[in-house]
């Protein structure tokens, strides 16, 4: 079946199942492989990419369910995810560096609508994102560094 | 010549082995004295490689795609042990399916088969598929249709009964134990199980093999490529030139990514048995069973002290959960040597169970040793009435008990002070005090011990070229520990050179520059000198050839931050002034790491103290604040290096409060091999910790002065935390996590 | 090979469920792992997506919430917050990134999350077999009622709607019918396993609040501070002196509570007695909230 997909601002049609999940079509068949699959199960938030600007897990989604919505992955954030990226690598925000894309990802979002989060607003932000590296207490100084606020 | 064959011993997760190692005398070098003042080993540095990670462009094992490439699955046992039938032939023909292997083979790979039809634990694999497509994979392994005969699951507890062991139960002894508890003034005895703790890393074991003729390229997701060829090289009966292992980014692998694995040996079999490239990747599921894990143990600890906490005597009874075989892991370690005792005795039963082997999980053995014996400590300090932390330091001791050898260094006391010092331990009981929120809370303290000195083999080679920007080839796997960039700030500095002009490589075989596996705490202390050496072999001929170009002695001048000067001051250019005139020639140095010491241990010590409340109503456990001081000799970069605390302690609170792999006791299936019933700890999950380093180098270690931090932070995290649970409740649990059903209970 | 729908309007999503082996499916995220898990193989996945059924409106003095209203909009949206139990509830399940896709309907309708039904290695008795594996084994987290299944029920929206009142429009093709949300769900049987009253073709269309009550709580308590699905949880809401106590992860399904009793009924066992501890102490909590 043939489904038109928007992935960062461009548009694909696509041979696909429409049953096939949004992140399987996006790492092999768009080749995006920054979204990763930790889990394959909603339960860790590699996956993480942007659904008409909404954080979401993709692992689980089908491709069809998102047919002519705009997704929006690590790879086309551009501009609005550079300070958070800079952030995350300054305040050494990862390690491995396996979860970081949905990292930036779900920071990201939260930025866009709170300016100036509070640490519950990033905690309530940033939960489903695990990070086994537990890069956790840089990831919140990155953030609180993106809102302008020095951290101690 | 200044090249030679010694013979040292090297070690690894508190195993010396006498090794054979290429040293090279122009190599030795002064570790820089306490005080100097350095360019850039010491202060905060980014990753070289955090902008391609934090980007999403950094290309992991699983995100390797190559042309042609085929998807592989594995059949695995569904239950603990079992009897497989299979229709091979069926799933041969199901479209998309390039090749199929059953436990017969065929196989071109020699030793041990992978695969099995008779397997012993749960998840053991039976065959594997490579097919065009995830979903022609999945149709093969349905279409083998497999039929099994169950076998009864093998149990711990009868197991033990039964004396079932993976190895002959090891009894250590020193002194007189029996005699010393008989006269002991005051006798505390503790039991205390620990979980089975999985090391989750989020990439999960993964490989992609590619041969080209009789050469095989294998990117894996390891912790050691040169193992990993080593061992694909032997399999395949290849010359290890003809093998080419890649590991440029690694999503964690905390222990359980060693070598090639059977990830490796598969894709590889599956690719030369089709002829195209083949990647195979676990699901979640299947490494949450058969990625390994910390073994589960249940450890009975006995203290014999006088009446003012000397130590008479420790005992030591510990049975481990081993799954179907592997290593026993030093959990009787700390007994022996945490504290100063001429008298023990340990007992390590290790029972076979239908599990796959339990496997290293950063610091194994250790932490699990730790968590139990810091506890016991804690309850001799309530039965006497001392001081937790003073009844450690009254038995500290400065001598590896085991060899009699002194400690290369050893900074326990300096971190006990400052532990208590930043967790405003002597204000401890002020914290019992009732509060408005109702939770009860309380304060409690660990040591750490583990090995950090590694050893030879490793080598670096530094390349300067026209451009006067330097290149370190290394063997290092940075598995997200920052290694690459700490051998960036080595070399940067022995050379004078601002980092930006300074690149570091690994993760590829290619080049056969030798580095250890990225586990046991090792690569700082065995690379980064080999690093250092090289660079400084590198330096020693750019001045050589500065003196040419400048017409002026090399022992007149320096360099530093890319500029070389005469030591009058007189002369002052930039680096390239002189390198330009290389054209296309490049400035070559290699550097071996030296033998270790003689006659010391080098071992790493630390205290954490935690802070926890309880809520005694709901029986939830929040770990408010942990303090971590540690002591691993000179800091190369303390950002990178706090980043390894903060994750050993995450991982610590993790096995503390809610982590641990259950096992079905009717099938010996885990229960809980998905993410959504192992807990891992979240971004809410997280104390404050605040970490401190006794940075002072290690004077007895050449070169460098510094240990490995990789390990240290998780060892005691845990006992902490149920140290403090103990002191603001007045109870223990009987296992570990501490969680609400656990605490519930103990609280009832 | 699963067919895949996304039908434009609620008429033809109700055709299309009426055959035989059709499932609706809201945000997809429970039931992408069932599938994944082999518990559930559906010839068609009837996507709501599209079917206007997220809607979120004022009908007389009921608060209408769509069935594909995600549990993100619940959490925020301005009409809940006289229904703090409700908001509570919805701004504590699953995650961030689970909520901006999951939907209300989902959340009540999904499956028990107990391991031996979710594990593909083995085939309980609530998922067609003849063994509740639970009951030999391991059921730490389980039920604290006795039964053929011993599971626990998963959902927070659950006892937080029940508690503030909430009925539901059940739809299918030939019927509309409306039901108190507790009536949604019932004990499995020899011949239905099932945990809910919903008969193929049938779908969950909107719940439907009543007047916001004085005062409501929602306390429950999971494996970590967050991301979690609730060990035990209860929800209570007052109406003048009348005070609904509903708890969650203690029975199959979300269980109306005594409030002079609230342990009434659920004995547990040595490996659950321990859930009972916790469903006092966090009914007593709610309870107090709501005084």
């Amino acid at each position: 079946m043939t489904l038109v997909l928007e992935v960062n601002g461009e548009r694909h049609a696509l041979e696909v199942e429409p049953t096939r999940r949004l992140l399987a079509v996006l790492r092999e068949d768009l080749a995006l492989t920054g979204a990763k699959l930790g889990c394959g199960e909603g339960a860790c938030g590699a996956c993480a990419v942007l659904l008409d600007g909404i954080p979401v897990v993709s692992c689980l989604l089908p491709v069809g369910a998102v047919a002519g919505r705009a997704v929006t992955t690590i790879e086309g954030l551009g501009e609005r995810a550079a300070a958070v990226q800079e952030a995350f690598v300054a305040e050494d925000a990862l390690q491995c560096g396996f979860c970081t894309p949905g990292q930036v990802v779900s920071a990201t979002a939260l930025l866009e609508v709170t300016e100036n989060p509070t640490r519950d607003e990033i905690h309530a932000a940033m939960s489903g994102n695990l990070c086994r590296c537990g890069t956790y207490p840089k990831i919140e100084r990155a953030i609180l560094r993106v809102a302008g606020r020095a951290v101690a | 010549m200044s090249q030679r064959l010694v013979k040292t011993q090297r070690e690894m997760e508190g195993r010396f082995e006498d090794v054979w190692a290429l040293v090279d005398d122009e190599d030795e070098l002064e570790t820089w004295p306490e005080g100097t003042e350095l360019a850039v080993v010491g202060r905060p540095a980014t990753r070289q490689d955090g902008p391609v990670r934090a980007s999403g462009v950094a290309r992991y094992t699983v995100d390797v795609a190559l042309p042609g490439m085929l998807v592989a699955r594995v059949l695995r046992a569904p239950t603990a042990r079992c009897r497989a039938r299979l229709d091979l032939e069926a799933a041969r023909s199901v479209t998309g399916v390039r090749a199929v292997l059953g436990p017969e083979g065929p196989f071109t790979m020699t030793g041990d088969p992978v695969l099995t039809a008779e397997p012993a634990w749960a998840g053991q694999p039976i065959a594997a598929v490579a097919a065009d497509t995830p979903e022609a994979a999945a149709a093969g392994l349905a279409a083998l249709a497999p039929e099994y005969e169950a076998v009864p699951p093998l149990a711990l507890e009868a197991g033990l009964e039964e004396q079932r062991f993976t190895e002959e139960p090891n009894e250590k002894l020193r002194g007189d134990p029996d005699a010393a508890l008989a006269d002991a003034e005051a006798r505390v005895e503790l039991t205390c199980e620990t979980p089975a703790h999985v090391q989750t890393p989020l990439e999960p074991h993964a490989a992609v093999a590619a041969w080209e003729g009789d050469a095989l390229t294998v990117w894996v997701s390891t912790q050691g490529i040169f193992d990993a060829r080593k061992e694909l090289a032997k399999r395949f009966g290849l010359e290890t030139e003809q093998v080419r292992v890649l590991a440029e980014f690694i999503g964690g692998g905390f222990g359980g990514k060693q070598g090639a694995g059977p990830e490796a040996l598969l894709a590889a079999e599956l690719a030369r048995a089709t002829g195209r490239p083949v990647r195979l990747v676990l699901t979640r599921h299947e490494d949450q069973v058969v990625g390994g894990r910390r073994a589960w143990t249940r450890q009975t600890v006995t203290l014999g002290a006088r009446r003012d906490g000397t130590l008479t005597a420790v005992e030591l009874a510990a049975v481990v959960d081993m799954g179907a075989a592997g290593m026993v892991f030093p959990v009787a370690e700390p007994a022996f040597s945490l504290y100063a005792c001429p008298n023990v005795r340990t007992m390590t039963f290790p029972v076979r169970t239908s599990l796959r082997a339990q496997n290293a999980f950063r610091a194994p053995g250790v932490v699990e040793g730790v968590t139990v014996l810091e506890q016991a400590m804690d309850e001799l300090a309530v039965a006497l009435d001392l001081d937790p932390l003073e009844l450690r330091r009254m038995n500290h001791v400065d001598r590896d008990q085991a060899t009699d050898m002194p400690y290369s260094s050893k900074r326990l006391l300096a971190c006990y002070d400052r532990a208590a010092e930043l967790a405003g331990w002597s204000t401890r009981d002020e914290l019992r005090t009732a509060r408005a929120d109702g939770l009860l809370r309380g304060m409690g303290c660990a040591t750490q011990i583990w090995w950090g000195g590694g050893g030879p083999p490793a080598h670096a080679n530094v390349r300067i070229d026209a451009s006067g920007r330097a290149l370190v080839t290394t063997g290092i796997q940075d598995i997200g520990t920052g290694t690459l960039t700490t051998a960036r700030i080595v070399a940067a500095e022995e050379l004078g050179l601002p980092l930006e002009r300074v690149a570091v490589r690994g993760g590829d075989t290619g080049p056969n520059v030798y580095a250890p596996v990225s586990g046991g705490s090792m690569t700082t202390p065995a690379v980064m000198p080999a690093v250092r050496s090289a660079a400084g072999k590198a330096r020693k001929t750019l001045l050589g050839l500065a003196a040419d170009v400048l017409e002026i002695s090399a022992d007149d001048l320096t360099i530093a931050n890319g500029r070389i000067k005469s030591k009058d001051g007189a002369l002052d250019v930039e680096v390239t002034e002189v390198t330009e005139k290389l054209g296309n020639a490049t400035i070559d140095g290699s550097g071996t790491r030296g033998p270790n010491p003689e006659g010391f241990r080098v071992n790493t010590f630390g205290c954490q103290i935690a802070q926890v409340a309880v809520d005694t109503g709901t029986g939830v456990v929040t770990v408010e604040r942990v303090v971590a001081v540690h002591d691993v000799g000179r800091i190369v970069n303390p950002l990178t290096a706090a980043s390894q605390v903060e994750g050993g302690v995450i991982q610590g609170v993790g096995y503390a409060l809610a982590e641990e792999l259950l096992v079905d006791p009717t099938t010996g299936i885990p229960v809980n091999g998905h993410l959504d019933d192992y807990k891992m700890p979240t971004i809410v999950d997280v104390p404050e910790i605040v970490v401190d380093f006794v940075d002072l180098p290690d004077e007895n270690l050449p070169n460098l002065g510094s240990k490995g931090l990789g390990e240290p932070p998780i060892v005691p995290t845990a006992a902490a935390i149920a140290n403090a649970f103990a002191h603001a409740t007045g109870r223990r649990t009987d296992a570990l996590p501490l969680t609400p059903a656990r605490v519930l209970e103990a609280l009832a | 090979m699963t067919t895949y729908a996304r039908p434009a309007t609620i008429d033809e999503a109700l055709e299309l469920l009426a055959e035989d082996g059709a499932a609706p499916m809201g945000g997809g995220t429970d039931l992408a792992g069932q599938i994944d898990r082999g518990i559930r193989g559906p010839s068609t996945v009837v996507d709501l997506g599209a079917t206007g059924l997220d809607g979120l409106e004022r009908d007389g003095d009921v608060l209408r919430v769509g069935a594909a209203v995600t549990l993100a909009r619940l959490a925020t949206a301005p009409e809940l917050e006289p229904y703090a139990a409700v908001r509570t509830a919805a701004s504590l399940a699953a995650s961030p990134l689970l909520r901006n896709v999951g939907t209300v309907a989902g959340n009540l309708c999904q499956h028990t999350r107990c391991w031996y039904y979710r594990g593909e290695e083995w085939h309980c008795w609530l998922g067609g077999g003849d063994t509740c594996y639970a009951q030999i084994g391991d059921h730490r987290k389980h039920s604290l009622a006795p039964g053929d299944c011993i599971s626990a029920h998963p959902s927070d929206l659950a006892p937080a709607l029940a508690a503030c009142g909430a009925t539901v429009e059940v739809r299918s093709r030939d019927e509309a019918r409306e039901l108190p949300l507790l009536d949604l769900y019932r004990s499995p049987t020899d011949d239905n396993r099932s945990l809910v009253v919903l008969e193929q073709g049938e779908l969950v269309a909107a719940i439907r609040l009543p007047p916001p009550p004085e005062a409501s709580a929602y306390e429950r308590v999971g494996e970590r501070a967050a991301f979690s699905f609730p060990l035990v949880s209860v929800a209570a809401a007052r109406r003048d002196d009348d005070v609904r106590l509903v708890a969650a992860g203690i029975a199959n399904v979300p269980h109306e509570l005594d409030p002079s009793d609230p342990l009434a009924g659920l004995p547990g066992n040595p490996q659950t007695a321990w859930k009972r501890t916790l469903l006092a102490t966090l009914a007593e909590r709610a309870l107090a909230a709501v005084r």
